[in-house]
């Protein structure tokens, strides 16, 4: 199996295949659409995008900021092309403009805009950003990345599948938290990352 | 018609295009960006959005609006240049745009708008081409779907001769022709055209041909430059396919892992 970067507008494969994410079909030809990694596995053509925004899914578990109160519904900001829409009649709690909350996405519609369940609103904490294409890599394999970030720091974690964190926990636990995100974030398409990650925070307390 | 022994001013061959260099992700606070060298000329490009238009009433429930606006510093030229965008800046903002509108999936971002900023800062002929190139480059970038990058070139004639990437001094030839031109390279479809000067039809089939072959030149910088960025991780690290794996593992179980794996409580 071999893996190539390709640009927008490269040849993906001339032969039948399904279609999966980031891919377009042209008189039977499927090119990508976006910066990223072809595969071509299991007769899906499909390309892992290495940068862009937030592509809403449903059931995805996502952070966000309340910017304004309408009538009927409260408008999140959670990153992505459109703000968000949460139907008062559906949540107990009463929010405020500037409030943090989780919140889990319950419907799409055709151009990506989104309704949001299960609302939670965060107290205190921080909001840490990353690229929403790496989240994957902080959560980890059967999310093994964010449980030793959560033991290590000592911090509360939220991800967020739209690139936003809360982190709750003391200031060195934070800042410790900020280094590892910064590496995760650079290094993110390097292996054994975890092992790296666990050498990088079990060292910190000895250097300082 | 090579015979003639024709001396570009810096020693060019007439389908040799100047030094291109391209550097994506130069910004951190745009959505994508990328800089580019074209000779002398010395362009920014930032990319901002899909983002909500507003004035609302400019939006459009069919497709996003791309903003393209390409503006030069006042010194970016000899004689100090108003800051007023003034004609020409406008129009080569509209065409460069239009450009750009072709090859980008805008039917995907209803109500939105793409915000492009070219910004010249040094220029010598060529910067229109020098600033969509890059401003596909920045596209890319920023992670928009795309149908393909958009490379631009111009063709010209400075003395009789055909040329392609004509600088300053040969634009200012007696019988000088421009015509700079943007094209997708995978179907070789014509996006941005334009010509000031003269050219008979003979003349203008060859300078055409040029033009597509000095676009396919900058195509491939465009696209050594995107993967530059990638490729040189992987020869640092053998192991980056095994951390693809992993990476593709994540995505796929991403659908039950995000539920559980990530809410969890310290």
């Amino acid at each position: 199996m071999e893996y190539k970067v390709v640009v927008p507008g490269e040849l993906i494969s001339e032969s039948r295949l399904k279609l999966g994410q980031h891919v377009f079909i042209e008189n039977g030809k499927i090119y990508a659409e976006t910066v990223g990694i072809a595969r071509t596995d299991k007769g899906i053509a499909r390309v892992v995008a290495l940068q862009g925004r937030y592509i809403p899914k449903i059931g995805d578990l996502v952070i966000g900021v309340v910017v304004s109160e309408e009538y009927s519904v409260y408008a999140v900001d959670v990153n992505s092309f459109y703000y968000s829409f949460i139907p008062k009649e559906e949540i107990r709690v009463l929010l405020r403009k500037g409030n943090i909350i989780s919140a889990k996405v319950s419907k799409i519609n055709e151009i990506n805009e989104i309704s949001l369940t299960n609302v939670r609103v965060l107290y205190g904490g921080e909001i840490l950003l990353v690229e929403p294409t790496k989240v994957p890599r902080i959560i980890g394999k059967n999310a093994s990345m964010i449980k030793l970030l959560q033991n290590s720091t000592r911090c509360s974690i939220i991800v967020g599948m739209n690139g936003i964190l809360w982190a709750k926990g003391t200031e060195q636990g934070i800042e410790l938290l900020k280094k590892a995100l910064d590496k995760i974030e650079r290094e993110s398409h390097l292996g054994n990352l975890t092992l790296k990650i666990q050498k990088m925070l079990s060292e910190k307390p000895s250097s300082e | 018609m090579e015979k003639s022994v024709y001396e570009r001013p810096d020693g060019r061959k007439i389908d040799e295009l100047r030094k291109i260099k391209i550097v994506p992700s130069v910004l951190t606070r745009a959505d994508g960006s990328a800089y580019i060298e074209w000779g002398q000329n010395k362009a920014i490009v930032g990319v901002f959005g899909p983002r909500e238009a507003l004035p609302q009433h400019i939006q459009n429930p069919t497709k996003a609006l791309v903003n393209y606006v390409y503006r030069m510093a006042t010194f970016s030229v000899p004689e100090r240049k108003s800051a007023k965008p003034g004609r020409r800046e406008i129009e080569i903002s509209k065409v460069s745009g239009e450009a750009l509108e072709s090859a980008i999936f805008v039917e995907r971002f209803a109500n939105a708008t793409i915000d492009i900023y070219a910004y010249l800062f040094d220029s010598n002929a060529g910067t229109r081409c020098a600033a969509l190139t890059a401003a596909s480059v920045a596209l890319a970038d920023a992670g928009i779907p795309m149908r393909d990058l958009v490379p631009a070139c111009a063709v010209g004639r400075a003395n009789g001769q055909l040329i392609v990437d004509p600088c300053k001094e040969e634009e200012d030839a007696e019988d000088a022709v421009d015509m700079p031109m943007a094209i997708l390279p995978r179907n070789k479809e014509v996006v941005l055209l334009q010509m000031d000067g003269l050219l008979s039809l003979e003349e203008w089939k060859k300078a055409f041909h040029l033009g597509l072959n000095g676009c396919m030149q900058v195509y491939e910088i465009q696209k050594k430059a995107i993967k530059e960025k990638y490729e040189s991780i992987e020869k640092e690290d053998k192991k980056a396919i095994e951390a693809l794996n992993e990476e593709m593992e994540c995505l796929e179980s991403e659908g039950q892992n995000s539920a559980e794996g990530d809410y969890v409580e310290g």
